[in-house]
């Protein structure tokens, strides 16, 4: 797409606004948590993607970032879940 | 047959050995995001209550400065990498445009982050106060560190491109340099609603 640059960029921009109301408003809840950790994820596979370049580039590369946004955002996600004993 | 899938390129743009760099900092930033998240389950009140004495404006500021200047840097990269023939200059003028634009965004990152800094310190608080502001001064810090460092990446690059120094077959060091700039911005993303909006 012609202006991918551009929608990545506006979508990073979109999920930050997002990301500050939930905090600014205080509606932190569990359901808004997992949505938060979504739209990171998704933020950090558009920088991934089109800022560094790597959708472009053989998987491997692409997959080493990726992998650790994610196991980064799942050990987050867990440790803001599960029950504290 | 007209070829309609486009080739994977075989390795990462920039110099090799950045992207070794960028997967250890992955990797140390990790552990402390990490570190961070299982800390908090401790003391979640302690934590709650610490963060609420951050400026989450700033923190919003600042991911949209860093979004916005690692746009600039791709930018910048484009401007050389699809210059028509013979705009040699006009592209490498274009491109140090847009890399000033980055610098200028970065220097406002630092600016913003030193004024949060000097909010946390003149109310007494420091790396010994609580386990979170270890963490958030860890954190933050140590990514003031890297922004700072990408900022004399830049600078070099810029200074470069200002002299018509890149060419359409030559802009490796301007890559490389992007491709750090880039992480700084990636770690933040991360940071950002970690420290400052989840609670």
């Amino acid at each position: 797409m012609k202006n991918s640059l551009e929608i990545a960029w506006g979508c990073l921009v979109f999920f930050s606004i997002f990301a500050f109301s939930l905090g600014y408003f205080g509606i932190i809840n569990h359901f808004f948590v997992a949505i938060l950790l979504l739209t990171t994820f998704i933020k950090g596979q558009l920088v991934i993607d089109y800022f560094m370049g790597l959708k472009s580039v053989k998987l491997g590369y692409r997959l080493i970032p990726s992998i650790w946004l994610f196991v980064v955002l799942l050990v987050i996600g867990m440790s803001y879940y599960l029950p504290i004993n | 047959m007209p070829q309609t899938l486009q080739a994977k390129s075989p390795y990462p743009v920039g110099d090799f050995a950045i992207w070794i760099i960028i997967y250890v900092e992955l990797i140390t930033f990790g552990l402390l995001f990490i570190g961070y998240a299982i800390a908090r389950r401790s003391d979640v009140a302690l934590f709650n209550t610490s963060q609420l004495s951050l400026n989450q404006g700033i923190g919003f500021v600042n991911t949209l400065i860093l979004i916005t200047s690692s746009y600039f840097i791709v930018k910048a990269v484009q401007s050389i990498k699809k210059m028509p023939d013979n705009q040699h200059i006009h592209a490498n003028q274009k491109a140090s445009r847009w890399l000033l634009g980055a610098m200028l965004l970065g220097m406002l990152f630092l600016i913003l982050k030193t004024v949060e800094f000097s909010a946390i310190f003149d109310a007494g608080i420091n790396l010994s106060t609580n386990t979170f502001f270890m963490f958030y001064l860890l954190l933050t810090m140590f990514h003031f560190m890297h922004v700072l460092l990408g900022l004399v990446i830049l600078g070099n690059i810029y200074q470069k491109s200002k002299h018509h120094g890149y060419t359409k077959e030559d802009h490796t060091g301007m890559e490389t340099g992007a491709s750090y700039w880039h992480l700084v911005d990636l770690l933040w993303i991360v940071l950002f609603p970690l420290i400052y909006i989840i609670h």
